[in-house]
């Protein structure tokens, strides 16, 4: 998982825990102060007008055009029109029991997650050179990992070639929607459990040694100690990193989508933010489109609060 | 650092650590076998790998590089996804390093709200942008226009940069820049021999970071630059592992070209990279 979701997950990680304001700003008398004011004002003000000019805006609009029906020179408003089409649309039905299918990537990445930074922490002989190797992947684009399993599993792939070796025929395993999507999931686990080790790792080392030591002396074993310390400790990353999966899965598909099925066979692996690519461009209604991208921000939203609100409870404690 | 260790191999100590070896060595080796499956496929011609795909090249050429440079096009390609990550990371860098310092240290009128936007603007999915970007861009002509791509990736790329570096800047002694300023310097004085240099690190780290972003990025690159000739890397490799499905050598080549860039910027700049991953989630 991978590079624009790099560095946007980086992102996510970075905002949730930290929270802390402003603090040690110089204070001088008045003139000076109000000189420093404007500098720093202006200082702040390109960022903040690419930022506004670029994201804030076309959020916006993209809700205006959800309302219109339009070819993206002419706009006509139709209110609702296109939500309620949506709403009775049997592919974005079908798109969305696919994103639900891809979300058994969660579970899997979390698994290997939790071993390899469990089995990290213990820092046996080259555990730094292992957790730069767990990590490559990461700083692969989607594209190349996408167009390596979609090699790997092609007809003529190394899968293949090594089930020749048994005598196997070839199987083609982009023509059945749910094989397909499988082969997607095994990428999206391969690519994306090494930064995921990397994030519960750095939560192991939060925790306080002295717990450890006192449940050593107690004669807790390694198993006990991984179920009875370690892992509640690291509740508040776990949930954290099971949220930032479930946002990736359903906005970060598009480029495995795109290199390995196109969506297909049909609609059987498209996903919702490919399908919002599908329809701005090869589709006359720009708004239909839009909508459903406006749901897609929506229901991300939603999610991204939930987890602002989870950790500022757990803050709390 | 160092006492966490101490105590960790305490407790550790009298069990066997090689199971725990053998697991992690099993699967770095699932994460190593392919990329060395593609560069050795890469290094042989078509028949020799539809012969004997897993051993050694029998017959080894760059006949498959050759071929992509020269016929299709990959090397403009990787020049133009150079051109675009420089430019790109050059105007985050300078807007990020100005707008950091200034939340950082100075007080901004409106901070509160500027931060606030750039946390909630950190993570809006591409998907929801494209097609308002789509239209606005088509407006000012900025398709198929490098332009219309940069401004999309620094205006993405700025409020987790912002984010990272004022972060990063707080950690600077207050002391040392009144000092400074008490010497008569001013924002820009202070900004280049004191902030820089003292987060250089940061602002090393945020460069590798976004290098890798925009280096790797598909779907802008893909809808905003529909030119053939201007085409930057990624796209290019889709296209041609879409169209050569009968040739796994050459397209693992593509693979390779594409990949190279990062993998030597994780061997040489790993330590960037595994720092600024790790920013604030430690706390």
């Amino acid at each position: 998982m991978t590079t624009a979701p790099l560095t946007s997950r980086v992102g996510v990680a970075s905002a949730a825990p930290t929270g802390e304001g402003p603090s040690g700003k110089p204070r001088r008398p008045g003139t000076l102060q109000k000189k420093d004011r404007l500098i720093g004002f202006l200082a702040v003000l390109p960022a903040i007008v690419l930022v506004v000019a670029f994201s804030a805006y076309p959020i916006a609009f993209a809700f205006f055009i959800s309302f219109t029906r339009t070819n993206g020179l002419v706009f006509e408003w139709r209110w609702l029109e296109n939500y309620i089409t949506m709403f009775n649309d049997p592919i974005v039905q079908q798109v969305f029991v696919n994103n639900l299918k891809y979300l058994i990537a969660i579970p899997l990445v979390i698994f290997i997650a939790v071993v390899v930074s469990v089995l990290l922490f213990e820092r046996v002989r080259g555990w730094k050179f292992f957790r730069v190797v767990f990590f490559l992947p990461n700083v692969l684009s989607v594209a190349v990992i996408g167009i390596m399993f979609r090699n790997a599993f092609g007809y003529y792939g190394g899968v293949n070639q090594a089930l020749g070796l048994f005598d196997v025929e070839p199987i083609q395993f982009f023509t059945d929607g749910n094989l397909a999507i499988s082969i997607i999931v095994l990428a999206l686990v391969w690519s994306g459990f090494g930064y995921m080790s990397l994030l519960l790792f750095a939560g192991l080392t939060a925790i306080n040694p002295a717990v450890f030591e006192a449940a050593a002396i107690d004669g807790a074993g390694w198993w006990k100690r991984l179920w009875y310390i370690t892992l509640p400790n690291i509740r508040r990353v776990l949930g954290f990193v099971f949220i930032i999966n479930v946002i990736f899965t359903f906005t970060g598909l598009f480029g495995y989508v795109f290199v390995m099925t196109a969506g297909g066979p049909g609609y059987d692996t498209t996903t919702i933010d490919y399908l919002v690519y599908l329809r701005a461009f090869s589709s006359s209604n720009l708004g239909s489109g839009a909508a459903l991208a406006v749901m897609l921000f929506l229901f991300i939203g939603v999610l991204t609060l939930m987890q602002a609100k989870v950790f500022k409870l757990q803050r709390e404690d | 650092m160092a006492e966490e260790a101490v105590i960790s191999k305490r407790i550790t100590s009298g069990r066997a650590n090689v199971p725990i070896f053998l697991v992690l060595a099993v699967v770095a080796t699932s994460i190593v076998y392919p990329l060395y499956f593609v560069i050795i496929t890469s290094l042989r011609p078509n028949t020799d790998y539809l012969k004997d795909s897993f051993g050694l090249p029998g017959v080894w050429t760059f006949d498959n590089y050759v071929r992509l440079i020269e016929v299709y096009g990959v090397g403009q390609a990787f020049l133009n996804s150079l051109y675009v990550a420089v430019v790109t990371i050059v105007l985050v860098l300078i807007l990020a390093t100005l707008a950091g310092y200034a939340l950082a240290k100075y007080p901004v009128p409106g901070a509160k709200y500027f931060t606030s936007i750039f946390v909630s603007l950190m993570l809006v999915p591409g998907a929801v942008l494209i097609i308002p970007t789509y239209v606005m861009l088509a407006r000012l002509g900025l398709v198929g226009n490098y332009w219309g791509l940069i401004l999309v990736y620094v205006s993405g790329a700025l409020p987790f940069a912002v984010f990272f570096l004022s972060l990063s800047f707080r950690g600077i002694p207050v002391e040392v820049i009144e000092a400074a300023r008490i010497d008569g310097a001013g924002f820009f004085r202070t900004l280049w021999s004191i902030i820089i240099p003292m987060g250089s690190s940061g602002i090393a780290t945020l460069a590798v970071l976004q290098f890798l972003g925009v280096w790797n990025e598909l779907l802008w690159a893909l809808i905003l630059i529909p030119e053939e000739s201007m085409k930057l890397l990624t796209p290019t490799l889709a296209s041609i592992g879409t169209r050569f499905l009968t040739d796994q050598p050459l397209v693992s080549a593509g693979l390779f070209i594409t990949a190279v860039v990062p993998l030597l910027l994780l061997i040489f700049a790993s330590k960037y990279i595994m720092q600024g991953l790790q920013v604030g989630v430690s706390r």
